[in-house]
């Protein structure tokens, strides 16, 4: 809700004009009447609609300005008959009204130009520039006619006025990292790979894991839902990439990288979210060193996710894309609380992005770490991950602590169980049909519908092809060890119980239904936490609930001055395009903290934020102008029994001709939304 | 497994195949939706917003250029709403762009000029603020803004069939211009497609400029004569009225860019016609030179006919033949057969532009033959296609194509093939003698002299895995190699036993045509006449021959292209001399005309009996090509094995490889006005080292018999020791392996 003068947002008209401002109605959606901290907005004006928070606004001077953004941001576009003149003669019929030298037949120009935009541009840029600024003309006419007819400029015409911009999309809105989705899709549509690859990395450096193991909210926010089916986002992302990969192109940075300015800044982790704000900040000339504690790099994407989803080979591409860009990176190193302390004076900013890298307990009886057969997701990934792409042996320790019969990970004849329901979980169950065990059951407490729903629709079948059972509505109630050997659980049945009231429904365990089930190994995956040992106790690091890092979820300053955290070390376990989200906007905020010890946020972010409030996708809008009924693409997967008993990486991508057909398949909804602030 | 798609488009029942627009779907159909930017051989451009369509049920307008059909929608091509939308279109267009149809290059052929009058725009309501912009010169060509309708053709000509990817737009909404991708000014191999797509006068040559009105010039559709990728092409003339000593001359040269591209050396370097005038005395002595002659010499650059002529002179005097060029090739071809068992390659540049997967060996094919280059780049960016570039030096040019750049030491191209083979046919179904064969390789020898690792072996399995159509292709590198035969059946056997087609480089305009028309004989460096090559007594179309005759675009006849297809040449330009015919009749070989001999040519290697004046020249509405005839194919007996690997060669010290830079082939490409000749030796700063040359400096390089005069240019692109040295200005034995072992000494 908020407080509007006047408003056409998404058709809605409200009409306070002439109302005495406590009778104002309010409008439905979240619009930016506050600019940020120190500014209200006066006016908001995009795709869908003009919202006025003030009766002060020159509506004449906002709908030309509005035209003027359509070129200003026109490396979005001007690709397009339409839109290239359309665009033009909008801003120079507005403009000619608004300095007063219009004539009544410029309005009938406008709506013509405005109505074959609106049906015939490319992108949905140029279909909506119009729409608010005929809302404009056809509910302010007199202001416009005034104007007109008695020649005279528009009531600020020559005023200084802040007009700020923002290019969107429904599909980049709802991506953490607001990648230029549009952007890089167009680049695969016209082939061309390396516009594609320098669109992604603008805003996310991690094309080859992006456009393998993300979540793809953005997909789920795809305007062409609203026709047939979303477009296959993802997986279109890694075609730039391979690009540049297969043809051995030097890496393709979307930007020069700035010349050395004298300061420097730690990182602390090289996962996602390290590698990303080392990159940006490598970018704006800061001088990088970013510590990593294993011998390799890459954080969980290395040696949490498997092999065969993330070939390190690619994964390797994207870290040293990061490494050119002029990042120095030093592994093995774990810092210490003196380091920390040292840091301060040595570099000009710190970031913390140190992961959540503790295993969480399933709570159930007997769980005892020093259980044999009792390991933790993260400890169990680390030493297939190490072994599978860097040769690295499981130590005697973990041999023996895990009865394993050589130096890596082999579960020959064994039986597993995990419990679990993300993405970690998945990783074990199908590491864990790699290593040879001759069962592997996740045990899980909900349904197969938000199994799906937490990971992906591929990752679950693909674990049910490759042999993983699954057990829903269950836990583990007990361990049964002999002398500290695993050797069974006790599984707990539930069911759902619908709320009588209409609230969220329960579990409730089923009485006399629990059963013992033998195992070799207990494998939980319920959740990670991090660990922050490092962190000087002095420094008192305000925390959050989930004794994460806390930070405001903005400019992620933590509660120390000078000392960033991004990823999950912040959020909490979470997707690898929110930490590479997070990271990129701490990075921004550090490159003028560094300079000038104020914590600021760029325009482009504070409309980033606002918009995000907004949510530009609606998925009940009508969407014409498109053929419906065109299938989405799926990429072909390797054999099941011939993958389950390696590490080739088990989705094929996309052939050229499914991406061609793909990529022509989105919609480039793009918008320019503007505040007047 | 195509999945058919029935609909209708203006109540007609169409049906589409996987993958095809509604807009490809109605052309088929001869359904006509206007488009400004749609270009057949790329992506769609879809900024002219011109082909939108109705469907029934959908709101709105939909692209029918990038919208592929579904099941059993109805398609509505126009309508007074579609109709309106198209001409506030042409409006658009219209505003602002200069009134200056009377100075345009393009007037009179204009895709803007004709769509503004088929749209009756004969007002105007829309106007914009004008904006000042600067012509670009880039050398051959010339861009002005002023006239760019930005449908971005040019871009995706370039980068989508070329592979040059020289050129980019500039986004700037009203202010979106072209411009030279990541440089200051245009730096690219000068093709000219952009100037050939652009459907206004923005992109333009800037020899043609302003020279001549395009309704003034006529046009005479022929086959480019300085490659063997067999472009169709037309060339332009006109009759001078100021230039007196000339009655016509060509103007340009254009394509069918719909469907088809020309090379910078087919686009701007036409000015090859013999200009010598008709001297009787001259053809005496000819006659009487030849007479008395032992042999001939003659290069590939002549027609079918005129080789089937010599062939007669041979047959009827008793002299000898001489052309090393088309004699290895056959002798390549003939050792193909004689595994193959039939007489011709099967794949074509058609195949290469539909494949996903190309292995080219022995050949710099960016230069040897830029219609391969192209159709490889058309592979690599509309399929995907991974191809692996087996040569001893890298190209920067293909390193957007290349996936897989597979580096082998010079003289080891029979050790690859056998290699390459040993992968290929892993898993083909080989009698037990072959079997054998392959299983006696000493592939631990061949890696490791050849320098191709077993790695990189298995990385063409691994990256082929999934690729359906396959295409092998080998270039003239090879031809003059040592062990050429064997080269030969092994690329056989790959062809016989894998489902890849083979394609064969041919040196020249018509060394297959000779190779197939004239029986050779072993160039002994006898004395002989020259036709078109070096000898005691020269008959050419070169400057500076002892009797004229015409040049390539100056009489009728046919040569065979790569695709072993007969292909039609026309008289462009009158040629006032002597005929090699004209003296074949005088020695008591009777025909009137030369391409009476067309019908005559020997179909024992698969021509047809054919009469030239019965030959087409064009494509299709449809881009079929329906230019002359593909030769038939021919069997013969496969009976010949394979024959063991020899040790390879070494190539140390000082190695130059016969190389010409882009656009330049031979003599003729030397002698016309536009095209750059860039004679000098290239090297890497390896090379310099190595052979104690530095940038700029005077030398000479002594390799075989010759000895010739260069300046060093050191080539920042350039890696290793093997030097480049072009062949297009001096005349080089065919004979001789292209890498060759020198000297290079300071000139003094």
């Amino acid at each position: 809700m908020s407080k509007v003068y006047f408003s056409t947002w998404k058709g809605e008209l409200i009409n306070n004009i002439g109302k005495p401002e406590e009778e104002w109605e309010e409008s439905a959606y979240n619009l930016p009447a506050q600019y940020d901290d120190h500014r209200d907005s006066k006016a908001f004006i995009g795709w869908d609609g003009v919202a006025l928070f003030a009766e002060d606004v020159d509506v004449i001077r906002l709908a030309m300005e509005y035209a003027a953004q359509y070129q200003e941001y026109s490396e979005a576009c001007g690709r397009c008959a339409p839109g290239r003149w359309g665009g033009r003669i909008l801003y120079d019929q507005l403009d000619k009204i608004a300095r007063g030298e219009g004539a009544v037949a410029d309005l009938d120009h406008l709506k013509e130009i405005g109505k074959s935009m609106q049906v015939t541009s490319k992108c949905e840029i140029g279909k909506t520039v119009p729409n608010p600024i005929i809302d404009l003309m056809v509910h302010f006419e007199d202001t416009f006619m005034d104007c007109i007819e008695n020649q005279k400029e528009s009531k600020h015409y020559k005023e200084s006025i802040g007009y700020i911009a923002k290019i969107t999309s429904p599909c980049s809105d709802a991506c953490p990292a607001d990648v230029d989705i549009p952007g890089y899709i167009e680049g695969v549509r016209d082939l061309r790979f390396d516009d594609s690859l320098e669109a992604t990395r603008q805003t996310m450096p991690l094309a080859h894991v992006c456009g393998r193991v993300c979540p793809h909210p953005c997909e789920d926010a795809c305007r062409r839902t609203n026709l047939d089916e979303p477009i296959s986002i993802m997986a279109l992302k890694r075609l730039g990439a391979d690009w540049e990969t297969d043809h051995g192109f030097d890496f393709f940075h979307p930007m020069e990288p700035k010349p050395k300015n004298g300061k420097k800044v730690a990182v602390i982790g090289a996962g996602p979210a390290g590698l990303t704000a080392a990159y940006y900040l490598a970018a704006d000339g800061v001088e990088v060193d970013v510590y990593e504690a294993l011998p390799v790099l890459g954080g969980e994407v290395t040696v949490g996710v498997p092999e065969y989803r993330m070939p390190w080979d690619k994964y390797l591409q994207d870290i040293e894309c990061v490494r050119d860009m002029g990042v120095n990176f030093i592994v093995n190193h774990n810092v210490s609380a003196d380091e920390m302390r040292e840091f301060e004076t040595s570099y000009d900013a710190t970031m913390i992005a140190s992961g959540t890298r503790i295993s969480k307990a399933v709570r159930c009886a007997n769980e005892r770490p020093e259980i044999q057969g009792y390991w933790g997701a993260i400890d169990f990934l680390d030493w297939v991950n190490l072994y599978e792409k860097f040769d690295i042996k499981t130590p005697e320790s973990v041999q023996n602590q895990q009865m394993l019969p050589t130096d890596h990970v082999d579960l020959t004849g064994k039986t597993v169980a995990c419990v679990g329901g993300g993405f970690t979980s998945m990783d074990v169950v199908r590491c864990a049909i790699r290593a040879g065990a001759k069962r592997v059951v996740m045990i899980y407490r909900r349904d197969e519908k938000t199994i799906i729903r937490n990971t992906t629709y591929e990752e679950y079948h693909e674990a049910v092809e490759e042999g993983v059972e699954f057990i829903f509505h269950s836990a583990v109630n007990e361990i049964i060890d002999e002398d500290n050997v695993l050797k069974a659980l006790v599984i707990d049945k539930f069911e759902l119980v619908p709320d009588p009231d209409g609230g969220r429904a329960q579990l409730v365990k089923i009485e006399g239904a629990s059963e013992t089930i033998d195992f070799d190994y207990l494998i939980p995956a319920v959740s990670q936490s991090a660990d922050l040992g490092f962190l000087p106790e002095e420094w008192e690091l305000e925390m959050t609930s989930w004794a994460t890092i806390k930070t405001n979820g903005k400019d992620y300053m933590t509660s120390r001055k000078g000392i960033f955290a991004s990823g999950d070390c912040e959020y909490g376990p979470m997707t690898i395009v929110n930490a590479v989200g997070q990271a990129r906007r701490g990075a921004s905020v550090m490159s003028r903290y560094i300079h000038t010890g104020e914590i600021t946020l760029t325009d482009e972010e504070i409309m980033e934020d606002h918009l995000k409030k907004l949510k530009v996708y609606d998925k009940k809008e009508k969407v014409t102008g498109w053929l419906p009924g065109i299938p989405r693409e799926h990429s072909s997967v390797l054999d099941t029994a011939f993958r389950k008993t390696n590490n080739a990486e088990v989705n094929l991508g996309f052939t050229q001709e499914q991406a061609m057909s793909e990529a022509d398949r989105c919609m480039r909804c793009y918008y320019i939304a503007m505040v007047q602030a | 497994m195509s999945k058919i798609v029935n609909f209708k488009i203006d109540g007609k029942d169409v049906k589409a195949q996987k993958g095809e627009t509604i807009l490809q779907v109605a052309r088929a159909n001869d359904i006509y939706i206007p488009t400004m930017c749609y270009i057949s051989k790329t992506t769609p451009c879809a900024s002219c917003r011109m082909c939108v369509v109705e469907a029934e049920g959908v709101d709105g307008f939909v692209l029918s250029c990038n919208t592929p059909p579904t099941e059993g929608i109805e398609i509505t091509t126009n309508n007074v709403e579609l109709e309106q939308e198209r001409v506030n279109i042409m409006k658009l267009y219209d505003v602002n762009h200069p009134l200056e149809c009377g100075v345009c290059d393009k007037s009179g052929e204009c895709d803007l000029q004709n769509k503004t009058l088929e749209f009756n725009v004969g007002q105007q309501n829309f106007s914009a603020k004008d904006q000042a912009r600067k012509i670009e010169n880039w050398g051959m060509i010339n861009y002005d803004p002023a006239l760019c309708i930005m449908c971005e053709k040019c871009t995706h000509v370039c980068n989508e069939v070329i592979g040059d990817d020289a050129i980019d737009v500039k986004f700037g909404g009203y202010g979106s211009t072209i411009i030279p991708k990541n440089a200051e000014t245009l730096d690219c191999t000068f093709c000219g497609e952009c100037i050939a797509v652009c459907p206004v006068g923005a992109l333009i040559s800037s020899d043609f400029k302003y020279t001549a009105n395009a309704w003034e010039l006529s046009r005479v559709p022929s086959t480019c004569a300085h490659c063997s990728a067999g472009c169709s092409l037309e060339y332009e003339t006109k009759h001078i009225g100021d230039r007196s000593s000339q009655a016509e001359s060509i103007y340009r040269v254009k394509n069918n860019f719909e469907f088809t591209s020309l090379c910078g050396a087919g686009r701007f370097g036409f000015d090859f016609a013999n200009v010598a005038k008709s001297d009787a005395s001259a053809f005496n002595s000819a006659v009487d030179a030849l007479q008395n002659a032992k042999a001939i010499r003659f290069s590939s650059i002549i027609t079918n006919e005129e080789a089937h002529i010599l062939q007669l002179l041979k047959e009827k005097l008793g002299v000898k033949l001489f052309n090393e060029d088309a004699r290895l090739y056959g002798e390549f071809m003939s050792a193909y057969a004689s595994v193959s068992g039939k007489l011709h390659h099967s794949g074509s540049l058609d195949a290469i532009k539909q494949a996903d997967a190309i292995i080219i060996l022995g050949s710099r094919v960016a230069t040897d033959n830029p219609g391969v280059r192209y159709a490889m780049t058309t592979a690599s960016r509309h399929n995907g296609a991974k191809i692996v570039y087996a040569h001893p030096i890298e190209d920067a040019l293909m390193q957007n194509i290349v996936t897989q750049f597979m580096k082998y030491e010079a003289g080891a191209e029979e050790g690859v093939m056998a290699l390459l083979a040993n992968t290929l046919l892993a898993n083909a179904d080989l009698s037990e003698a072959e079997k054998k064969y392959f299983d006696d390789l000493d592939l631990g020898y061949l890696e490791a002299e050849s320098n191709v690792g077993a790695d990189e072996l298995a990385t063409i399995t691994r990256t082929f895995a999934r690729t359906q159509k396959r295409v092998f292709v080998i270039g003239s590198d090879v031809f003059a190699h040592a062990n050429a035969a064997n080269i030969a059946k092994l690329a056989a056997m790959i062809e016989k036993y894998t489902d890849f087609s083979l394609v064969v480089i041919p040196e020249n305009v018509n060394t297959a045509g000779v190779s197939l028309v004239c029986d050779l004989d072993a160039d002994d460096s006898s004395e002989a006449i020259g036709y078109n090559a070096a000898g005691t007594f020269v008959i050419g179309s070169l400057e500076g021959a002892d009797l004229a005759v015409p040049a390539l675009n100056q009489q009728e006849g046919t040569v065979v292209s790569i695709d072993n297809r007969v292909l039609p040449l026309n008289v462009a330009l009158s040629f006032e001399g002597y005929t090699l015919n004209d003296i074949a009749n005088a020695l008591g070989v009777v025909k009137e005309n030369t391409v009476d001999y067309t019908k005559e040519l020997n179909t024992a290697s698969g021509f047809k009996s054919v009469a030239f004046d019965d030959l087409e020249n064009f494509l299709d509405k449809y881009g079929n090509d329906v230019r002359g005839y593909l030769l038939d194919e021919v069997s013969c007996e496969a009976t010949a094995t394979l024959d063991e690997v020899s040790d390879l060669p070494e190539f140390n010290g000082v190695v130059i490889y016969h190389s010409n830079p882009v656009l330049q082939f031979n003599n003729y490409t030397n002698s016309v006005e536009q095209l750059e000749k860039d004679t000098t030796l290239r090297g890497s700063a390896q090379f310099s080292a190595a052979a104690r040359v530095s940038d700029g400096e005077e030398i000479e390089i002594t390799f075989g018999k010759q000895t010739v005069k260069r300046v060093f240019k050191l080539d920042e692109e350039l890696k290793g020791t093997v030097a480049l040295n072009p062949t297009f200005d001096i005349s080089v034995d065919a004979s001789e392996y292209k890498f060759l072992k020198s000297k290079i000494v300071r000139a003094i």
